[in-house]
């Protein structure tokens, strides 16, 4: 058992987590301007956002959206699988990283269809196409390291189990975040007026 | 069980959110909109983020980050919403 600085595995779990808490806070913060950005843009420019809005593929985007809600949930499963010791945790780190790749194949093709369009916008449509790009470009970022950390939990998920499960645990808290994200960010492209398209 | 619950809540408030924005309501299809968002939100973070199993620490670190957006956007908002833009001569408009 190596040393560590904490004085039980409580207090080091605890540790951990504000951790994750804290970084998450950080996040927060760094999506923050963007999103100050879209509010600007939108009271300012509301018809060219409207306008821009109904270039969004929804059909695609709606269903992008319950991908991610359900990858949260096996994310979840995993957790819990994890603190368990069960073997089961394979199985749902599997699952949720084959959601997350099927997100972000959807995400490219919607990119594809909408870069001919962009082509045609101007004015504040452009600011609307910038944000949307620039936030949902983030989004995928974020979602493309947590791809890659749940793969690497996934090698080395023998190490996990009901007495040491942190990696998981935080990847998980981590993965919601990035749920909770695109949860804000889809009514704020896709849903503008859809009434008027 | 708690978790597929979650994710029948948060099911149900994408078909509320999507159906919404098919029937004008104004402004209110911003406000049911957002509200929307925040209780998915809020509903991810309770029950898939253990924060209803956190201590005050965690809770409290939480909502600063909240906390500071709110005052990082106040403080911009009073810059931003109380001026004219002017546009660089070359951006078109």
């Amino acid at each position: 058992m190596p040393t560590t600085p904490f004085d039980s595995t409580l207090e080091r779990r605890e540790a951990d987590l504000l951790g994750i808490w804290a970084f998450l806070v950080t996040e927060v913060l760094f999506f923050g301007p963007l999103f100050f950005g879209y509010v600007h843009g939108r009271l300012t420019h509301p018809e060219a956002f409207t306008a821009g809005s109904h270039h969004m593929h929804v059909v695609l985007g709606t269903l992008n959206t319950a991908i991610l809600m359900t990858s949260s949930l096996t994310m979840a499963l995993g957790v819990a699988a994890a603190r368990g010791g069960r073997k089961s945790l394979r199985t749902w780190l599997v699952l949720t990283a084959l959601l997350g790749l099927a997100f972000l194949g959807i995400k490219a093709s919607e990119y594809w269809m909408e870069s001919s369009e962009v082509a045609q916008a101007s004015g504040a449509e452009l600011t609307f196409y910038f944000l949307y790009f620039a936030m949902t470009g983030l989004h995928a970022v974020h979602l493309t390291i947590g791809i890659g950390i749940v793969a690497w939990l996934w090698r080395h998920a023998s190490r996990y189990g009901a007495a040491y499960h942190s990696p998981v645990e935080v990847t998980g808290i981590y993965w919601h975040f990035v749920d909770v994200v695109w949860v804000f960010l889809y009514p704020m492209f896709y849903l503008l007026q859809r009434y008027s398209a | 069980m708690t978790y597929v619950l979650t994710w029948v809540g948060l099911m149900i408030l994408l078909a509320l959110t999507c159906a919404s924005s098919y029937f004008p309501m104004g402004n209110w299809n911003s406000v049911v909109n957002i509200g929307i968002s925040c209780a998915k939100g809020l509903l991810i973070a309770v029950f898939f983020m253990h924060l209803r199993h956190a201590g005050a620490l965690l809770r409290i670190v939480a909502i600063a980050g909240l906390l500071w957006l709110g005052i990082l956007f106040g403080l911009s908002w009073s810059d931003f919403g109380t001026r004219t833009l002017s546009p660089a001569p070359w951006v078109a408009r």
